[in-house]
């Protein structure tokens, strides 16, 4: 029997997830009269403080790493480098004047803003996965026992 | 206090507990620091779902407020998936029919609360109108069930072997969030008309994306980073091939212990 090949699989596992997502997106978009007002403004905004937020939990995991390492300085120097270019760019593209600010009155305050609804996209995210994880274990555990047959040999 | 450091206090370091909290509480090995962790964690999200009264003044506490009015239905659903799954066919500590029967009561109603959040009366209101961050939660909640089911129903599919039953179970739910995708894009709830409900759909959408290719990012970078320090690690010491008298050592050890005899007997 061919076995798939990985790449195949992950491909194949993209199409699964993004193509209903993007089928139901579209439908929506059409609902809404095709207005897509502030779409990419929001994408970006979350693409930097993302960026910055997943920066700084990486930095912190480099302690672990630096402990286990003799405590190297150098890859610790290299992530907090980009923490600060994720910062500095976000601060940048605010500062520039319409482009990235939504209804906040400054930077400091868009900044802020971007940082709890990113915090809101996560608790919506968990408990998404609260909810399908559930249903599904919920389901492997209380279907048939399943016993693996070995060949004698 | 100053109302900035108020809003300091209560709401930033208090999300800060959050996240140190979590990572500590869950991650370490040590068993006082995992206790620290989770009674940071548990500090952390009074004080932020205690915001509507603390910082009242500020536009932060809607977060604070939609934390509390989640408390519930998350409890429920938590709670409810655990009873479920440990009274299944676990070896050890298996729980009874009756705490199943329960679980399944608290799912539903888990699920109904939320239902009512958005087609009922219960929609968080904060202050005197709809929580801002529930126009976000929802749609982000729903996008992220109808994604994450269907990516689970092709792993099964990929590495699962007579799971046709879990995989129609991922399916049902994916039709059930896109049911209420587009349920809330065509007709008005009570407090959430349609055209903002989809218009919120879409800005969900691009938050999600944007937090996904940001956070790949992030990972890239972290990786590239560790690559390049451990190419510039020196390569360890080689040792020196061993002598002649070491080897006849070795010889003499191995013939010892299996029981022959060396070229000398």
């Amino acid at each position: 029997m061919n076995e798939p090949s990985p790449n195949r699989s992950l491909a194949r596992l993209c199409l699964m997830v993004l193509f209903p997502l993007l089928s139901i997106l579209a439908i929506v978009l059409w609902l809404s009269d095709g207005s897509t007002e502030g779409t990419f403004i929001r994408f970006t905004n979350s693409l930097l403080t993302s960026f910055t937020l997943f920066s700084f939990m990486l930095l912190l995991t480099l302690f672990v790493y630096g402990d286990a390492r003799k405590r190297p300085i150098a890859p610790l120097v290299g992530m907090l480098m980009s923490v600060l270019l994720g910062l500095g760019l976000t601060l940048f593209f605010l500062a520039q004047g319409e482009l990235l600010m939504e209804d906040n009155g400054s930077v400091r305050a868009q900044a802020l803003s971007n940082t709890i609804r990113f915090g809101t996209t996560v608790i919506g995210l968990s408990l998404a996965v609260v909810v399908v994880g559930g249903t599904l274990f919920a389901s492997l555990m209380n279907g048939p026992r399943q016993t693996i047959h070995f060949e004698e040999e | 206090m100053e109302e900035a450091t108020q809003a300091f206090v209560f709401f930033w370091l208090a999300g800060l507990f959050v996240v140190f909290g979590t990572m500590i509480g869950f991650f370490s090995k040590v068993h006082w620091q995992r206790r620290s962790g989770m009674v940071l964690l548990v500090l952390g999200l009074l004080s932020l779902m205690a915001t509507p009264w603390t910082l009242s003044f500020s536009p932060s506490s809607s977060f604070g407020h939609l934390l509390g009015s989640l408390v519930g239905p998350a409890v429920l659903l938590g709670v409810g998936f655990y009873l479920i799954t440990f009274s299944g066919n676990v070896p050890v500590g298996r729980l009874s029919k009756g705490d199943r029967t329960t679980g399944v009561v608290m799912v539903m109603f888990g699920v109904l609360w939320l239902e009512a959040m958005h087609w009922w009366i219960l929609t968080p209101m904060y202050p005197g109108e709809v929580n801002r961050y529930w126009l976000i939660f929802w749609p982000t909640m729903l996008l992220g069930v109808l994604a994450i089911s269907t990516g689970a129903f092709a792993v099964i599919g990929l590495v699962g072997d007579g799971r046709e039953r879990e995989q129609r179970l991922m399916l049902l739910v994916a039709c059930f969030s896109s049911l209420l995708l587009l349920l809330g894009a065509m007709l008005d709830g009570p407090n959430v008309a349609h055209e903002e409900f989809a218009s919120e759909v879409l800005l969900a959408a691009a938050d999600i994306f944007g937090a996904m290719v940001g956070a790949a990012f992030a990972i890239l970078l972290f990786a590239i980073v560790l690559a390049i320090y451990e190419a510039q690690q020196p390569a360890p010491k080689r040792l020196d091939p061993p002598t002649a008298t070491q080897l006849e050592q070795a010889s003499q050890i191995i013939a010892h212990n299996l029981g022959g005899v060396t070229e000398d007997e």
